[in-house]
């Protein structure tokens, strides 16, 4: 900010840098082409390669491809110079992506580097070898990564620090664990600077895996002021979003105290918010803020494109935040520590910091403390001239939903002749917000000013401004008229002289804001309207002229004065109507016409002439929409214009009159419509951030947490170690929860017309079952008990149940109900269950080839042995590939024999499929193949060949998919289920959490929320079935006395094991409450005892 | 049978769009956008002529990104040269302006972008320390060592170090001495071969093996004023920001401990992360180890001051197609010592065709933008300096209606207008023997008299 003492140093400089030219690269810039770069790489000097490589750089810096040097350049990677060795990282790092094969030359040597005893090399090697972002060495990195994570340098531990996002950049989901718990050992490291660098890490990583952060919680908070500055920022952010989902809103913040008062009977037990509420001196009666509050916060947890979206505006308010927990600063540990740690940093130099912390106070601080955050604020303002505009967008939400806290700072927000014309603008609107009775004066003085700068624009804003500002306070309303009277009474307005456009601006700006003024209350006004009238002479700008003559038409009667004058001026305008625009002849016209259908009486005559001659005038007005308006007029007007002549002219029946007269009578009388307070529709997201200040959701941004959704992180953290142990299998396929996450979104969206349907199915004739079918196992709690037989008999609560959903079904239903339901929910379902991909070839790797492939659930047609895949060929390159053929990894084994003769060898092979002889680019081809897999779980190597190359690939297989399904219905289950106790049977339980988003959503989205169960079961059903191949046989639910309580809730999956078509039986218990994490029991029943085993770790793997 | 891929979706991008059709489209960008903050930064000359890329993330950013922002800015002009962030049709946009060097960050999603801005200031006042000043000759001419510090400063899009101390034993500064060993010699590494022990330790900001033959530290109070006067000729705001800036050569890691006289006056403070926010919570004592050299250990703001060093009165009255325009300068309060370097500049309103304007004391220039600079230096004793003259306006005006606003610049050492003293400064581990100096310095900041 602060150039140096010397003044001379400046000049001294600049005179060095031309006689020192000779020192720097500057010929390499500016010439870098001017010898032979190719011999200097190659050469055995350090100094010809750096200046070869500074060369490269120069052509890269100027925006030259220079990639053919690439092998080259890789070659010198392995120099012993540091100098040499920092210019091919940068080298490398520009071109990587590009030459992936020939970038994995370097790999060697980035490996001996990583154990070099110069912390530096180790350093930088890591971060180029992770920077590099190639699949095929993502395993190599990570494990570089997880040693360089204990490495005794601080320096490397932090470069490990920002190479994980890069490695999770690659999304292999193989890895995405380990990256995790590299992150989670990062984030209690005793380095701040490694903390700092984790907690970027987790942000990009791991955003919502707050279990890490709960374990450290305490932690982080108090090293938080030792992190470095950028670090800061994201962690503060990561704490803010903990605590909001760990213990929710604060009960004294801003947050709630907009709620309070929508709920205020329910909040006058709580003396306390009450006191602080008289403390800080808010007006309760404000209507105005309290919504405006209550819809930041909204927006701050919804996400304002949730929240404005919503139907209605009545419907907004009325839905509370059903989820929402309140938790009180005084007595919650957690959200004290966060405020306590957060503060020092208010007096951090780095601006992003500041607004961060004050961004936490905003949400979480009471409300008496909040004050804290002003003065830093302001002091931000100084920062740098970028930042400044920023910095004041945030300020304008803050000031909105509580002007009182800027209020006493208002000379803050003068404006300077050096602001940009948007700082400008935004000024002025903080200032309109913050004026009170006290600094209004100090601000309409300012106004006045701003009036008479030089940027006309910006002064037409502060004319607009004034009258924001007597809106805001009535009492100011005559000061401002006559300021802005004495405005339009200005010479440079009504001199004779052309005015420019902009000057018109602020006339027009100014006439505009008297209008609003008077709109608020007319007749004190009246001599205003007056004193315009008879300035109408000497204003010259035809929009103003026309906002004049459409108020003497608005207010004709209002008061004393005007309808004594009145007479006087539509004289006046009818005389200057021919030289008047066609926007200020529009407005004469429509004067006109209200005075005239609102005169009774005495004058009549003298204004029928007026009119005619105006309409007449106007008949013949070269605008057509003047001509058109002029006889629309006549015609709606020709009972008041009272002429013979004109009678004959227009036909008009009786009624027809009456009708005219009704029709003028609504178009020109009072139109005191009171305006019904428009919603606020501001866009608000969080302090702080860039959709703030573009004013939409940028790609990446997300609300708020919702307040208490995570609970505590003890039991889930159990199980997720537990998961850990079950092997490569376990590890390979573990991304089935990620999918369902990522399928859950379309889900929900097609869950609002389901649930709509559901609820009209009663009047519906040809009726889908619902998806449930609730049977009478309320005891069946213990689950799984031995007399299932018995308890089926109990029907009568059965149809008690049923009949009140679908009365005409319970018919049906008590002869055949049971297989009648399982087959139809299988049918309905079905449309939703999104069977999962995997990513076969990548088109980096592959050469623009991009492969990937679905487990299909039809059964194959060569032999029941074989398991189909569909398998999706896409061409991402540019050239056409062709010949593309998979075959099995043993490509000197006929592929013929494999089909025929595999039965005896128990080798997974592949049916040969056919090729496929050629693909255009950007074309896609889904082709199905078959593979026996016998049973073997390891991933089964294969080779795609193409334009006469070949490329390894792995096909994962999936044991969900190893059976098919097998329908029944719950009687023959139970029967089957007899039969294999004991040994065949095996039991895992895991955790099912899949539910708690679909529940949260729903909220969201519906109005009236889907039975809870409901969606518990269709979570459970729609998981299991997008992930292995089974029938759904039947859903139990439990009548329980608690709602809320889905324990006992059981469903049926049935199948067969292809191969031997040995039936494999599924149970899925559920133990818990219906809006948190259930404890799922998974209990498999099947005579294979080991192919059951293996298919129980992959449900429990994708359940949990 | 149609097959729909879905790839995990953070639910992040869900936000922004609701039916399922669209976030289709979005799940599929989801896969090839990367998480990471800032993707590339660009370096402009002040001709729009892109010279220099740093490509931070693997998705690479193409460089017509620049070529839509030279166009918008050339037809947009001034007022999208001051837009600090711009969504353009495939990035944002955080842009810094430096001497007539553009610094321009690209990124697709969420970040804060007070981050980005902070960060380009820092990489400007890096460089701008490195190249002892910055214009597109200097960038050019040391492109290898920008490059090298923007790798050091940034890595996958999140800034690493930033120290400009640190920096500074990474990668050594284009000094004379090293330019004149690499012509002699031709070895020109500027890259350290070791890392700075200040990464290592737990003050991060400090090298813990420094040794100086003279101990010094200097610290001095530079502060800006800020002030407005209305057109009435009213002070309606006045205002210091300072910052005590200290340079400090101290062999080990000294302790230091500096304390004002009237920390009251102190309206808010922020401090260099050296700073231990405890003792001046409570006794307002800063209490810090400073790193080495040159640096900001603090930066504060008083408020509400009543009294301004100078007056400056603008007249202006028109009449019939001229204007006459007189300033008069002089000392309101004299702050006890000499005031130099003032200067009056104002914008001539748009509608002036052309001026006339002289000066009893001191040099008028009126640049091309129509921008008048009177630099006085400093008051004589026996006159007040007057600028006086004529502004023809433009046909068919005959009265002046928009007034320029005058911003004055000054600069008197010695003093601290906002009347802060500093105390003492004390050291815990004294060494040998301590030189301890201190100075002052006021500057007019933005202070605008309105006429």
């Amino acid at each position: 900010m602060f150039p140096q003492f010397g003044a001379t140093a400046d000049t001294l400089s600049k005179a060095s840098t031309i006689m020192f030219r000779i020192g720097t690269d500057a010929h390499l810039y500016d010439d870098p082409e001017d010898v032979n770069i190719a011999p200097l790489l190659d050469s055995k000097f350090d100094s010809e390669k750096c200046e070869a490589l500074k060369r490269l750089l120069a052509l890269i810096a100027q925006g030259f491809d220079v990639s053919n040097f690439f092998p080259q350049v890789v070659k010198n990677v392995a120099s012993h110079s540091l100098e040499v060795k920092k210019l091919v990282y940068l080298y490398l790092l520009h071109y990587a992506q590009k030459r992936p094969n020939e970038a994995l030359l370097s790999i060697n040597s980035f490996q001996k580097d990583l154990g070099d005893t110069n912390p530096l090399v180790r350093a930088w090697a890591l971060r180029t070898m992770a920077g590099i972002r190639l699949h095929a060495i993502a395993p190599l990195v990570l494990v570089a990564v997880g040693k360089c994570a204990r490495d005794p340098s601080v320096y490397v531990r932090k470069c490990a620090a920002t190479a994980l996002p890069k490695l999770h950049d690659l999304r292999l989901e193989e890895l995405s664990s380990t990256i995790e718990e590299i992150v989670g050992t990062l984030l209690t490291d005793n380095s701040p600077a490694v903390v700092g660098a984790a907690a970027a890490a987790f942000s990009s990583v791991c955003p919502n895996n707050y279990s890490l952060i709960g374990k450290n919680y305490k932690r982080l908070c108090t090293i938080l002021p030792d992190v470095e500055e950028w670090g800061q920022i994201v962690l503060i952010g990561i704490l803010l979003r903990y605590a909001i989902a760990r213990h929710g809103l604060v009960r004294e913040s801003m947050m709630f105290h907009l709620h309070s008062k929508e709920h205020s009977s329910s909040e006058n037990d709580d003396s306390d918010v009450h006191s602080t509420v008289g403390k800080v001196g808010i007006d309760p009666s404000k209507k105005y803020d309290s919504e405006l509050a209550s819809m930041i916060s909204r927006c701050y947890i919804e996400g304002p494109d949730d929240y404005l979206s919503r139907s209605s505006y009545s419907n907004r308010v009325s839905l509370a935040f059903s989820g929402a927990k309140f938790t009180s600063c005084k007595n919650n540990e957690d959200v004290k520590i966060l405020l306590q740690c957060t503060s020092p940093l208010f007096w951090s130099n780095n601006s992003a910091v500041v607004l961060a912390a004050a961004g936490v106070h905003w949400i979480m601080a009471p409300r008496d403390n909040i004050q804290r955050i002003v003065k830093p604020l302001l002091f931000l303002l100084r920062s740098s001239r970028s930042s400044n505009y920023v910095v004041l967008c945030n300020i304008q939400v803050f000031a909105k939903a509580t002007p009182y806290l800027f209020a006493s700072h208002f000379e803050n927000f003068f404006i300077l002749s050096t602001d940009s014309y948007q700082t400008k603008a935004l000024k002025l609107e903080i200032l309109c917000t913050i004026s009170t009775d006290s600094s209004i004066a100090s601000i309409l003085k300012e106004f006045q000013d701003y009036i008479r700068d030089p940027d006309r624009k910006f002064a037409a804003d502060a004319v607009a401004a004034v009258g924001l500002c007597a809106l805001q306070l009535p009492k100011m309303a005559s000061t401002c008229l006559e300021g802005l009277l004495a405005l339009t009474r200005q010479d440079s307005f009504t001199s004779d002289v052309r005015t420019s456009e902009e000057e018109a601006g602020v006339l027009v700006q100014a006439i505009m804001s008297i209008k609003m003024i008077i709109k608020q209350d007319p007749p004190s006004h009246e001599k205003v309207i007056v004193q315009l009238v008879r300035n109408l002479d000497s204003i010259k700008v035809p929009a103003a002229r026309a906002i004049i003559i459409w108020m003497v038409g608005e207010y004709s009667k209002v008061g004393e004065i005007i309808p004594k004058m009145l007479l006087t001026v539509l004289k006046y305008i009818a005389w200057s109507f021919a030289s008047e625009s066609s926007e200020t002849k529009l407005q004469t016209l429509n004067t006109v016409a209200k005075v005239l259908s609102n005169s009774r009486g005495e004058n009549l005559e003298t204004l029928q002439k007026i009119a005619r001659y105006v309409l007449e005038l106007a008949e013949c007005d070269m605008n057509y929409v003047v001509r058109g308006r002029g006889c629309f007029f006549r015609k709606l007007l020709s009972c008041h214009l009272g002429s013979k002549k004109l009678e004959d002219e227009v036909i008009t029946s009786p009624e027809n009159e009456g009708l005219l007269n009704v029709l003028s009578e609504h178009m020109f009388h009072e139109q005191a419509i009171q305006q019904s307070p428009v919603p606020i529709n501001y866009r608000v997201y969080l302090p702080g951030s860039l959709s703030q200040i573009v004013l939409h959701a940028a790609p990446g941004y997300e609300p708020l947490p919702k307040p208490c959704t995570i609970l505590h992180d003890a039991d889930t953290e159990a199980d997720v170690s537990e998961q850990d142990g079950s092997g490569s299998f376990t590890g390979s396929l573990d991304e089935g929860s990620g999918s369902y996450n990522g399928s859950d979104h379309s889900v929900t969206s097609g869950g609002n017309t389901e649930s709509g349907e559901s609820g009209s199915s009663n009047e519906d004739e040809n009726i889908q079952d619902p998806l449930i079918q609730i049977s009478d196992e309320s005891h069946l709690l213990p689950a799984a008990s031995a007399d299932l037989e018995e308890l089926m008999s109990k029907r009568d609560l059965e149809t008690w149940l049923d009949d009140q959903p679908s009365l005409p079904n319970s018919s049906i239903h008590k002869e055949s109900k049971v297989p009648r339901s399982a087959r139809i929910s299988i049918k309905d379902i079905e449309k939703r269950v999104r069977p999962k991909t995997y990513e076969l070839l990548d088109p980096a790797n592959g050469n623009g080839m991009k492969v990937d492939y679905t487990f299909s659930s039809d059964v194959s047609n060569i032999s029941p042995h074989v398991v189909t895949i569909q398998a999706t060929f896409k061409n991402c390159s540019i050239e056409t590939i062709s010949n593309i053929v998979l075959k099995h990894e043993d490509s000197t084994t006929k592929p013929s024999d494999c089909s025929e003769s595999s039965s005896q060898d128990d080798v997974p092979a592949l049916v040969p499929m056919q090729e496929i002889t050629s693909l255009e680019p950007g074309q896609a081809t889904t082709e199905t193949i078959h593979v026996r897999f016998h049973h073997h779980l390891l991933p089964l190597k294969l080779v795609i060949y193409f334009n006469g190359k070949s490329f390894p690939v792995k096909l994962r297989p999936d044991i969900g998919y190893f059976v098919k399904p097998l329908p029944m219905d719950v009687e023959v289950f139970r029967d089957k289920e007899s039969h294999l106790p004991g040994m065949f049977e095996c039991t895992r339980s895991c955790i099912f959490k899949g539910h708690v988003d679909d529940l949260n959503k729903e909220k969201g989205d519906h109005t009236f929320s889907k039975d809870k169960f409901l969606v518990v079961c269709e979570s459970i059903a729609l998981t299991m079935l997008s992930n292995a191949n089974l029938f759904l046989v039947s859903v139990d639910m439990p009548i329980a006395a608690k709602h809320d309580d889905a324990s006992g809730l059981c469903l049926r999956f049935s199948s067969e094991i292809l191969s031997n078509s040995v039936p494999c039986l599924i149970t899925v218990t559920a133990e818990g409450i219906c809006s948190e994490p259930l404890n799922v029991a998974v209990k498999v029943n099947c005579e294979e005892t080991v192919f059951g085993l293996n298919l129980l770790n992959r449900i429990v793997n994708f359940l949990s | 049978q149609t097959k729909l891929l879905l790839f995990p979706l953070s639910s992040s991008c869900s936000a922004s769009f609701h039916s399922s059709g669209e976030t289709q489209i979005v799940s599929e960008q989801a896969i090839q956008r990367e998480e990471t903050m800032l993707q590339c930064i660009f370096l402009l000359s002040d001709s729009g002529e892109v010279m220099l890329e740093k490509q931070l993330t693997g998705n690479r950013v193409d460089r017509s990104i620049c070529v839509w922002f030279w166009d918008q800015l050339l037809s947009h002009g001034d007022s999208f040269k001051q837009q600090p962030v711009i969504a353009s049709p495939t990035h944002y946009l955080f842009q810094v302006v430096r001497e007539g060097i553009t610094f321009l960050a690209c990124t697709q999603v969420e970040m804060p972008p007070l981050m980005a801005i902070e960060f380009l200031c820092r990489v400007a006042d890096v460089l701008s320390d490195y190249l002892e000043g910055l214009n597109e000759d200097v960038i050019k001419d040391n492109f290898i060592i920008v490059y090298e510090l923007l790798d050091e400063m940034m890595d996958n899009g999140h800034p690493l170090t930033t120290e400009p101390n640190i920096l500074r034993e990474m990668i050594a500064p284009p000094n004379i001495v090293s330019k004149m060993l690499s012509v002699v010699t031709g070895n020109s590494s500027n890259v350290s071969e070791t890392l700075p022990g200040a990464t290592s330790s737990c003050v991060p900001w400090r090298t813990t093996d420094i040794k100086y033959a003279n101990n010094e530290v200097y610290v001095d109070l530079v502060e800006e004023m800020d002030a407005i006067i209305n057109r009435d000729g009213i002070l309606v705001k006045c205002e210091v920001f300072g910052e005590v800036q200290v340079n400090s050569h101290i062999t080990g890691v000294p302790d230091l401990a500096l304390s004002f006289v009237n920390p009251s006056v102190l309206d808010d403070v922020r401090f260099h992360p050296c700073v231990r926010y405890r003792p001046w919570e409570s006794y307002q004592i800063l209490s810090f180890v400073p790193p080495d050299g040159q640096f900001k250990l603090m930066s504060y703001r008083v408020r509400k001051l009543k009294s301004i060093p100078l007056y400056v009165k603008p007249q202006i009255t028109s009449d019939g197609g001229s204007s006459r325009i007189s300033v008069m300068v002089g000392i309101r309060n004299d702050p006890g010592k000499a005031i130099d370097s003032i200067s009056v500049q104002f914008q001539l309103p748009s509608c002036v065709s052309s001026t006339d304007l002289t000066a009893n004391h001191g040099v008028v220039n009126v640049l091309s933008n129509k921008t008048c600079i009177w630099s006085i230096d400093r008051i004589p004793k026996d006159r007040a300096p007057l600028l006086s003259g004529t502004l023809l306006l433009e046909n068919g005006l005959d009265r002046l209606h928009v007034f320029p606003t005058f911003q004055v610049g000054f600069r008197v050492q010695g003093v601290a207008l906002s009347g802060l003293q500093i105390d003492k400064l004390e050291l815990k581990v004294i060494p040998n023997r301590l030189y301890k100096g201190f100075r002052a310095l006021t500057r007019g900041g933005q202070y605008e008299v309105r006429s």
